[in-house]
């Protein structure tokens, strides 16, 4: 156990390394959610009346501002495992594989790499959320609001790490992940309330864990309940989801990567 | 004990069979190397010997831990420098070599000096903040030596450690082979297709081709079994090659010959002799020969004399086809 903790860390230390190296890209990452929040944001600011028939009762972009902190998580960390697939045709993970370091130490690793990456894009896109007016009513609450971002975005990576364990190429892995992402992101009360939902709809918001993950941010962020999902069972369904994630994408991650590549 | 152990390993990727009962020992201390073209087998048996790949039958034991059954111990006796270059780009070669460290478990209080140490070894020490993008091949190669042998392991496996490289980096890397040698007393199990490289460097050699294992001996029991000259004829075509050939056959002292297209290779003992026989025999035959030359011979003449045909010689069309189905196995 300590040692899967040490090799994990080791994984997680080199990732870091790389990450801040090349911090162009953090800027790059944060012009599609940047382009949600201000954009789409004003787009639906007609939606007001909707947002306020469940209770809401700031503007529509206060509403989505939680919704589009989620989705930079969501889509960091899903991409995130990408790397993955340049490590196995670039010979880091047979140098990996050949140590003597756990295979799961090597996705766990990963997966807490990425999730700490996640939660810092997510926290600028909460500063630019500020910058552009969204009201924050209790500034203490970005403590939970970001401990929340990092256990979902751990969970979500293994997504990521999975799928890039599984592909063999950029292409099938691409496919698979714009083919998961978007999906879940949408069936989630990300931009709409729950309860406007279609019928069918909600059932299915209500089986992804995003929905959750996305309620409970809006709870902290706004104080604004939606949806009638108490806060103790939101966080349940999320402890949950990271838990099992955890285990599927160690399990997963080890299966492949001792198949050749 | 030996250090490396293998029982007719075998690897097929579906009907191909790239490591064909392949048996072989390297001793503790000893430079082994595998010699071969490309597609011969010799990455696939690294790969089995270092846990990466799982053999289809037979047995292999490093340090007498079986690669199967006991990988974890393996890994943990074992350095495996790749023969792409695996150093990541973003980090500095002391962090490269800090990560390596980790990876293999190095106490934390040996880390740094281990580091300085191999830094020293392969001369980067006043590199070892500057990022690798900085680095030259050559360069990159080195510290990626020195990771594979920062903990030091039992064995080390070098899978080509010299391809791409310039002449006198290949040379240079042959001096760090060396050193390591002889300061850290590794065995060291090392796979190329430079002739020179597997001349300069090892104890032992063993031959590989079509995934099999031709001969194991050192360099020079394998040049000296030759006879000690070679004599090599480019000729004209003619009617009578054949009979060219079995006349040179019965002279005394010639011990082996080879053919390759217009080129004869003549493995002889005393070559001053026999080439005057082999003038006569031309010209009773009426057969022009271009030139001829006498040598010593080399390994790619053991090369030649074992497999049929010379090492650069990988791109017949069986090996080709070889290659390519078991390329398309690997990436499936």
């Amino acid at each position: 156990m300590n040692s899967l903790m040490y090799d994990t860390y080791t994984i997680f230390w080199r990732e870091l390394k790389r990450y801040k190296k090349s911090r162009s890209g953090v800027l790059i990452r944060l012009i599609q959610p940047a382009i949600w929040i201000i954009v789409v944001g004003n787009i639906f600011s007609g939606t007001q009346p909707l947002i306020q028939s469940v209770g809401f009762d700031g503007e529509y972009i206060e509403f989505m501002a939680p919704g589009v902190i989620i989705l930079t998580a969501i889509f960091t960390s899903i991409f995130g495992g990408v790397n993955t697939l340049w490590d196995r045709r670039y010979g880091f993970m047979n140098k990996a594989l050949t140590s003597p370091i756990s295979r799961s130490a090597i996705a766990l690793g990963k997966m807490s790499a990425i999730s700490l990456i996640a939660a810092m894009q997510a926290s600028l896109i909460l500063g630019i959320a500020l910058a552009i007016g969204v009201n924050f009513p209790n500034p203490i609450m970005i403590a939970p609001i970001m401990a929340i971002v990092i256990l979902f975005s751990l969970g979500f990576s293994g997504i990521s790490v999975m799928v890039a364990a599984t592909a063999k190429s950029q292409e099938t892995f691409w496919g698979m992940i714009n083919f998961l992402g978007m999906p879940l992101f949408m069936l989630s009360p990300a931009l709409f309330p729950l309860e406007l939902l279609p019928n069918w709809l909600a059932v299915i918001a209500k089986l992804n864990p995003v929905t959750y993950t996305v309620l409970l941010v809006r709870e902290l962020m706004t104080g604004v309940s939606e949806g009638g999902v108490p806060i103790l069972l939101s966080l349940g369904i999320l402890f949950a989801f990271v838990l099992v994630m955890i285990g599927l994408a160690s399990y997963v991650f080890t299966r492949e990567v001792n198949k050749p590549f | 004990m030996f250090s490396i152990e293998t029982k007719s390993l075998t690897k097929s990727f579906g009907d191909v069979i790239a490591v064909n009962d392949v048996s072989f020992s390297v001793n503790v201390g000893e430079i082994f190397g595998f010699l071969g073209p490309n597609g011969a087998g010799k990455s696939t048996t690294m790969m089995i010997l270092t846990t990466l790949l799982k053999p289809t039958s037979g047995q292999a034991l490093i340090s007498e831990f079986d690669v199967m059954g006991n990988a974890k111990k393996v890994r943990e006796s074992i350095g495996y420098v790749q023969q792409e270059t695996t150093v990541d780009e973003y980090l500095t070669g002391r962090e490269n070599l800090l990560l390596q460290a980790k990876l293999n478990h190095i106490p934390k209080n040996e880390i740094n000096s281990r580091i300085d140490e191999v830094l020293k070894l392969i001369e980067l020490s006043d590199k070892q903040h500057d990022s690798v993008v900085t680095y030259s091949g050559g360069m990159r190669k080195r510290l990626d030596i020195a990771g594979g042998l920062l903990h030091r392991p039992k064995v080390l496996f070098l899978d080509e450690p010299t391809v791409g490289l310039d002449i006198q980096t290949r040379r240079k890397i042959w001096e760090y082979i060396k050193k390591i040698h002889t300061e850290f007393d590794m065995t060291i199990f090392l796979s190329t297709h430079y002739m020179e490289e597997a001349d300069n460097l090892c104890d032992r050699i063993g031959i590989i081709d079509g995934g099999k294992i031709q001969v194991i001996d050192s360099p020079e029991n394998m040049k000296n079994a030759m006879g000690n000259e070679v004599i090599s004829i480019i000729m004209d075509d003619s009617n009578n090659r054949d009979s060219f050939l079995s006349q040179i056959k019965k002279i005394e002292f010639v011990k082996n010959i080879n053919e390759d297209g217009e080129k004869l290779t003549i493995f002889v003992s005393n070559g001053t002799q026999v080439i005057p026989k082999i003038f006569q025999i031309s010209s009773d035959l009426e057969i022009k020969i271009n030139t001829i030359s006498l040598t010593r011979p080399t390994l790619d003449d053991v090369f030649l004399s074992y497999t049929g045909h010379e090492i650069r010689d990988d791109n017949s069309n069986f090996n080709r086809k070889r290659e390519h189905a078991k390329m398309k196995r690997l990436r499936s």
